[in-house]
């Protein structure tokens, strides 16, 4: 029988007490698990809602603000440019794009790549109501919205059709075949979308060449949507390209919007961890009180065991490896703890994200509570091994 | 084999003070079985714990084998403890969550012996408990206990066997049993300093020792011990 052996053969027989001393590093590490799982859930969500929705690339109309005063007066400011993109750019633009996303990928074959959605917005008057029309290239644009689905009749075919959003439908009470003027041209209402909870549901949806008719807008966009279909292409590098190429437009990679979310979210993740992990010092008073405790109880057991030969390492030794056992048992049941609680918490606060266990969190769990266990024992044990042999027999 | 020279101990100080020992001198030979005997409070388990190391004198020589063990630091005190003296106490101190065999394996785990399990199996048949390792403490009757713990004190062959009022905590039968042991174990060759209440018990030593406030009051031989 080694020393470890009779540590663990003592400890499996009281089994309770230690629970009752990982209860602090339980709490602790739970934190931290629960903390970083449904960070990493809200962050796996965000990615995965960028990834599956939408352009990763937006170009607009290069405008710029200038203020306008007289002397010190500011008269308020002056858009500065075109508020449109000259339709004929978009052959330049799926050139660039595609040819960096064939470079970045290694794509020999022809042929588009990247969806790249026109759009034309303007405001019209439909039975006495303002609403956003937005022009669309009706493929173009079926490909990008994959979350679009239609609740009633069909999704656009021809040009004088259009896909109403569901708040305007119910608004101004419209019904698939109903027919709708768009400033003088008569159209008809194909079908009506699902509520998709974006601004999309104030929207009228109609084929791009109709609108640039009807507004006198030949050979005009507002912006353009373009979605590469890897989640690794070179959005940033894309942008730029058309950025420098081509005069008089402002091309943005969502990526470069999302990260600032992301920056938002890590500081409120920076901040929780920090919580987490005065919750774990405090975790390790815990551990240290119940070690005291655990010394106190135990100056008997200590000194038969000095009398029986025991020697100050020994003794020191025989704490850290109830450390040991403590600090494992606490990392396995923070973990789960920590798990249970992103499943439980996690929805809450990011609206019903999934949340997923993260095997990775683990072994440093373990490692972890271990650590704040045995730093949390060296005092303790020490003091016992201090013990004199004949005091703990007089204490009795 | 063991001397003790003018041993005083006191604890506290100044008004506080409670002199356990004064001035007591004592020779333990190889093979000796001496009873230390007297009053509650007279200084005979200081006397043990000092013979044993488990206390420092506060004047006075403690020599073993020839050598001074009164100023050994704690760190050279462990080989004393783990191959020379072994102690037996009135409330056995077994560990209740191991069984009979692995508390008498336990001197054995801290010297780092390894396959220890031969050896205490031996030990506790040597004390009649065989049938009796796999049993917690819990489930011994106290005379059982006690020659656990003894077993454990002889796991390590200790050439001195201390004993404080082994039979303190049994009725008569099971304490004759116990000093049945202490007998063979003596015979065997082992020294044993005893300390107890019971006048037939010390009747059996070859040596009493009465102590009456911290000094020896009387000292009687007994040639051979009475059997």
């Amino acid at each position: 029988m080694r020393l470890y052996q009779m540590v663990v053969k003592d400890i499996t027989r009281r089994k309770k007490r230690v629970l009752y001393a990982s209860v602090g590093v339980v709490i602790g590490v739970a934190t931290i698990v629960a903390v970083l799982t449904i960070a990493l859930a809200g962050e796996t969500s965000i990615n995965s809602q960028l990834e599956k929705y939408g352009a990763n690339l937006m170009v607009m109309p290069a405008i710029s603000n200038i203020d306008v005063g007289l002397g010190g007066l500011s008269l308020g400011t002056l858009a500065v440019g075109e508020n449109r993109i000259p339709e004929d750019k978009l052959p330049e633009i799926r050139e660039i794009t595609d040819g960096l996303i064939r470079e970045a990928r290694g794509i020999k074959a022809e042929g588009n790549i990247a969806t790249i959605a026109p759009k034309l917005y303007v405001n019209a008057e439909i039975n006495g109501t303002s609403v956003v029309v937005a022009g669309v290239d009706p493929q173009e644009e079926h490909k990008l919205k994959t979350w679009w689905r239609v609740s009633k009749g069909r999704y656009l075919q021809t040009p004088d059709e259009a896909l109403v959003g569901a708040t305007v439908a119910e608004l101004l009470k419209f019904n698939v075949g109903d027919r709708i003027a768009l400033n003088g041209r008569e159209i008809t209402i194909a079908g009506i979308l699902e509520e998709t909870g974006s601004n999309e549901d104030y929207q009228v949806f109609v084929p791009i060449e109709t609108v640039q008719e009807a507004f006198d807008k030949e050979g005009l966009v507002s912006s353009i949507d373009i979605r590469a279909l890897c989640s690794a292409c070179p959005t940033t590098e894309i942008a730029s390209a058309i950025n420098g190429k081509i005069p008089g437009v402002r091309a943005v990679a969502v990526k470069q919007i999302a990260e600032t979310e992301m920056g938002m979210m890590e500081k409120i993740n920076r901040f929780l961890l920090a919580l987490a992990g005065i919750t774990l010092a405090v975790g390790c008073f815990g551990v240290v009180n119940t070690m005291m405790t655990s010394v106190h109880e135990r100056i008997k057991d200590i000194g038969i065991m000095k009398a029986v030969g025991a020697s100050r390492n020994q003794i020191v030794k025989i704490f850290l490896y109830e450390a040991i056992i403590i600090g494992v048992a606490g990392g396995f049941l923070g973990y789960v703890a920590g798990t249970l609680l992103a499943y439980i918490v996690g929805p809450l606060i990011f609206g019903g994200v999934a949340v997923s266990y993260v095997p990775q969190y683990f072994l440093p769990s373990l490692v972890l509570a271990t650590f704040v266990a045995i730093i949390a024992t060296v005092y303790p044990a020490f003091r016992a091994s201090k013990i004199k042999v004949a005091d703990s027999f007089r204490s009795l | 084999m063991l001397e003790i020279k003018n041993i005083s101990k006191i604890y506290g100080k100044e008004i506080a003070k409670v002199v356990a020992l004064n001035n007591v001198s004592l020779r333990v030979n190889e093979g000796d079985f001496i009873a230390i005997m007297g009053p509650s409070g007279s200084g005979k388990s200081t006397l043990l714990n000092i013979i044993g190391g488990l206390e420092y004198p506060s004047s006075g020589e403690v020599i073993l084998d020839g050598k001074r063990i009164d100023n050994l630091d704690e760190k050279d005190f462990v080989d004393i403890r783990r191959r020379k003296i072994a102690y037996v106490f009135q409330q056995y101190h077994l560990f209740p969550s191991l069984t009979a065999l692995e508390n008498v394996m336990l001197p054995l785990t801290f010297c780092g012996t390894e396959k220890g399990e031969e050896k205490a199996l031996e030990t506790l048949k040597e004390v009649g408990l065989e049938g009796r390792a796999e049993h917690k403490p819990s489930q011994l009757s106290g005379g059982e206990q006690q020659r656990v713990a003894i077993a454990r004190a002889l796991v390590n062959s200790p050439s001195l066997l201390l004993a404080d009022e082994p039979t303190g905590n049994m009725d008569q039968k099971m304490g004759r049993e116990i000093l049945g042991l202490f007998y063979r174990l003596n015979k065997d060759g082992r020294s044993i300093v005893m300390v107890t209440h019971n006048p037939e018990i010390a009747g059996h030593a070859k040596e009493i020792i009465v102590l009456q406030d911290g000094q020896i009051a009387d000292k009687i031989s007994q040639k051979g011990g009475r059997q």
